[in-house]
């Protein structure tokens, strides 16, 4: 048989506009990205500098400075991911459930996995010059990164799903068949080492007229273009890998998807090339400022072409446009006034913090997140 | 069934009920703590003291350590596995609540990022400010208490929110507020039970105050609990009442444990925190945590079963089977509305369906084992049974399905028993009312008890030949003729069950 068993939609209204939800679950998917890679990226880093300490005193240093921002970046990429994680619930609950099923006994080893990272990421907080607990750290946030990755592309493929659960109905499964299960991964984990790479060069900058601040900047521009220039062919493979419909989707069904394409290749080589000049020259602040802000619209195109391939992946199965909305206004205001007074009051109490900077890297992370 | 089913050898319940209980327990601490923290401070400024502010420094690193990552996590912990167990139940609250959650994620999001300041700036702010951000970070964290406590008691009480599926309707239902006064007052128990144990390692004098002050926490929110826990209960709904009495009587032990912990970390806090604190050593602290844990535990427990047969109450059952799809499964039949079943024969159908609709609650060997409660079934009688889940002892949900899923289930019951027939005739009668007729009946019980005792056998015997015309609800006897016998001779002697 086969028969691909797509779970229908729940029989209750969407509580919201399909486009509210949308652009909420995009917004807190690219602020989530942004505070996970600072984790992942800044764990690799941190790690990679601990191991270099006694050759390097200024990469001693910046391990000191990682840890101390590590445990707060982890906080806010769960807070930030439980949001995301809500409204990609209303919208593919139906897709994404199932699958998390078929991965059960991976997807519940994130809560554990989460908990020993965090406290990891503590315990290195307290013993720098310790490499132990970041391995551990490092680990468990790659095995966490792919379990999601696993999850958000069995999601999008009903049709593997029977099979799976004709073999094991134990959640044991990963979705190896999935033909961008790797090439996606490493474009997302790459990315995590480039930005965080970038965020290290972003605090050389503020700081570049010390030594250390030099150091900073030349490290952290290395360490965002090495992997930004390998992640060019590992998001070739990428695109490759796509199923054809999927592909042709993307360049042919809308002008959007190969605009996005046109940028998300123009758009990282503009960033390589401002970060490398604000390394090299003496324009250093017009340069980073024009790096960062490519690397930015990089990333929220990036999060723009996955919503497109998801969208192509699922259409045969799930059209939101046909779901019915029942919306719930006086809840939805309170959201947003609440939403707002949350974002004043955390403005309210981090001001001041940064009027008085103890340490530059940890005070900006906290308020950039 | 919509989704597959999770297999993993324990019923999901469980799992879920592991993770849950492990989160109340410290994010109500993450509420309670939060005041206690700030007011704490405000009395180390107010009468100078240096070693108590020390304590209030360390006492919030550790809260920061303790909520923010455990509290934190596990509470995403919960969302993860009713994801898994409870695809259904979990996507109607997300239908229903998202926006609801939404404002909760606003406050959690103010709450983390007050708790880092808070417990990371008291080198870099000034008091007032810190102190403010202290309060801050209570505030929110109460105010998503208030707001979970809305989805929470939902699921319990659903109320009006039935006929209007309206959000405020559910929200604000019928345990709202009496539950959210009782979880804000053992957020203050919790807050006391965990400033014992930073306090325990602290040195003369500023232990004995600390230890005192935490201690008076634990008695002014412990004698606090007594009217909101009596007001939370009395708004049960009705069918709660019957469990606890009659249906399930041991919940009334599981409701005792929970008062006799309480009481008991009371005396302990009393005697050894704030009457001679000098005397508190680690057991003791432990042993209050674990009344605390006791108390957390058991009022949870009591409330998932009050919902019972419930997950969401009148509208999705325990097994993730919504009401309004009964008419469906009934109709067309359950296997064929079950998009993951596929069964070669009979016996593996009905083991499945069994895995769909009992496995939220039974294993065949393991947790609430059915094999047990099956010993001496045939196919017919099991088939029979499965047509009066409802009323038999316990709080199940109506079998879902036409007769042919329900003669595959019966057969796969019938097939883990390994009943022998019974040799000794005195021991037959008792032993035929264990297999037919104790899972709706007692004897001298309390559970629609049978009083035959005296009356002529011969009468018994002929009224065990027409059950199904004494009630609709009862089976046909399906034994033999020397069973029946041995029943009514049973019955007649009036022996307890």
């Amino acid at each position: 048989m086969n028969r691909v068993p797509v779970p229908t939609a729940d029989p209750m209204p969407l509580p919201g506009p399909v486009w509210l939800m949308m652009a909420l679950l995009l917004v807190t998917f690219l602020l989530h990205l942004l505070a996970m890679n600072l984790t992942v990226g800044g764990t690799a880093i941190a790690l990679l500098c601990t191991l270099r300490r006694k050759s390097d005193a200024f990469a001693g240093r910046l391990a000191a400075d990682l840890l101390r921002v590590l445990p707060v970046s982890l906080a806010f990429t769960i807070t930030l991911g439980v949001a995301a994680l809500l409204f990609v619930q209303v919208l593919y609950g139906n897709l994404l459930y199932a699958s998390s099923i078929l991965i059960g006994a991976f997807w519940i080893a994130v809560i554990p996995a989460l908990v020993l990272a965090y406290y990891a990421t503590y315990y290195s907080n307290a013993h720098p010059g310790r490499s132990g607990a970041l391995w551990l750290a490092l680990g468990l946030l790659l095995g966490i990164g792919f379990v999601y990755v696993n999850n958000f592309t069995l999601m999008m493929a009903p049709q593997r799903w029977l099979a799976m659960y004709r073999e094991s109905a134990a959640g044991l499964h990963l979705n190896w068949s999935e033909p961008t299960l790797i090439p996606r991964y490493l474009h997302f984990m790459l990315s995590a080492f480039a930005i965080a790479g970038l965020i290290v060069f972003a605090a050389g900058v503020w700081t570049r007229s010390t030594e250390y601040g030099q150091w900073l900047l030349t490290q952290g521009s290395q360490w965002f273009v090495a992997p930004t220039v390998l992640n060019y062919v590992v998001g070739m493979w990428f695109l490759m890998a796509l199923p054809k419909n999927v592909l042709l989707d993307l360049f042919t069904g809308n002008l959007l998807g190969a605009a996005l394409i046109g940028l998300g290749l123009l758009l990282p080589l503009a960033a390589i090339m401002h970060i490398v000049l604000a390394a090299k020259t003496e324009k250093t602040l017009l340069h980073a400022r024009l790096g960062v802000a490519a690397t930015l619209l990089t990333l929220v195109v990036m999060v723009g072409l996955r919503q497109l391939v998801r969208n192509a992946y699922v259409s045969p199965f799930v059209h939101l446009s046909e779901l019915s909305v029942s919306s719930q206004w006086s809840v939805i205001a309170l959201f947003l006034i609440l939403f707002v007074a949350g974002l004043a009051t955390v403005y309210a109490m981090l001001r001041p913090l940064a009027a008085k900077p103890a340490d530059a890297v940890a005070s900006r992370a906290a308020a950039g997140d | 069934m919509n989704y597959p089913l999770w297999q993993i050898g324990i019923p999901g319940g469980l799992l879920i009920a592991f993770v849950a209980v492990v989160h109340v327990f410290v994010s109500h601490f993450a509420v309670g703590g939060g005041a206690y923290l700030v007011l704490l401070e405000r009395k180390a400024h107010r009468l100078n003291d240096a070693g108590l502010l020390e304590y209030v420094r360390k006492h919030s690193k550790f809260f920061a350590l303790l909520t923010l990552v455990f509290g934190a996590v596990t509470g995403v912990g919960i969302w993860f596995t009713i994801g898994l167990v409870s695809p259904e139940a979990t996507s109607s609250l997300i239908h229903t609540f998202v926006w609801g959650w939404a404002i909760e994620w606003v406050f959690f999001f103010v709450e983390i990022t007050a708790a880092l300041i808070y417990a990371y700036g008291w080198d870099r702010l000034d008091r007032a400010t810190h102190m403010a951000v202290g309060w801050v970070y209570f505030i929110a964290a109460w105010a998503s208490l208030a707001v979970i406590n809305g989805i929470i008691t939902y699921m319990l009480t659903p109320g009006r929110w039935l006929v209007t599926h309206a959000f405020w309707s559910g929200f604000f239902n019928p345990t709202y507020w009496p539950s959210l006064v009782l979880r804000t007052g053992m957020s203050v128990v919790l807050a006391g039970m965990f400033g014992l144990v930073t306090g325990l390692r602290l040195t003369s004098p500023v232990r004995e105050r600390v230890l005192r002050y935490a201690g008076i926490w634990i008695l002014a929110g412990t004698a606090f609990l007594v009217l909101p826990a009596r007001w939370y209960f009395a708004s049960f709904p009705p069918e709660a009442k019957t469990y606890f009495t009659i249906l399930l009587p041991a919940m009334q032990r599981v409701i005792r444990l929970g008062i006799y912990a309480a009481g008991l970390s009371f005396l302990l806090a009393a005697l050894f925190a704030v009457a001679k604190p000098a005397w508190l050593r680690a057991p003791v602290v432990a042993l209050i945590l674990l009344c605390g844990f006791t108390v957390m535990s058991t009022g949870e427990y009591t409330r998932e079963v009050a919902r019972k047969p419930f997950v969401i109450g009148n509208y999705i059952y325990a097994n993730d089977l919504r009401l309004a799809s009964f008419p469906g499964f009934n109709a067309t039949g359950f296997t064929a509305s079950a998009k993951w079943v596929e069964a070669s024969d009979q016996l593996a159908q009905g083991r499945q369906i069994f895995a769909i609709q009992c496995g939220a609650c039974h294993s065949a060997t393991g947790y609430r084992a059915i094999t047990p409660r099956v010993q001496g079934w045939t196919p017919d009688f099991a088939t029979d049974i499965l047509q009066h889940l409802p009323v038999l002892r316990g709080t199940m949900p109506p079998f879902a399905g036409n007769e042919h899923d329900r003669a595959a289930v019966g057969a796969y019951l019938a097939s883990l028993s390994s009943a022998e027939p019974g040799t000794n005739a005195a021991e037959l009668g008792h032993r035929v009312f264990q297999q037919r007729c104790s899972m709706c009946h007692t004897i001298g019980g309390k559970f629609r008890p049978l009083a035959l005792a005296g009356t002529d056998a011969d009468s018994i015997d002929g009224l065990l030949q027409q059950l199904d015309s004494l009630n609709s609800d009862m089976p046909p006897f399906h034994g033999t003729e020397p069973e029946r016998k041995a029943l009514a001779a049973f019955l007649q002697s009036g022996a307890a069950n």
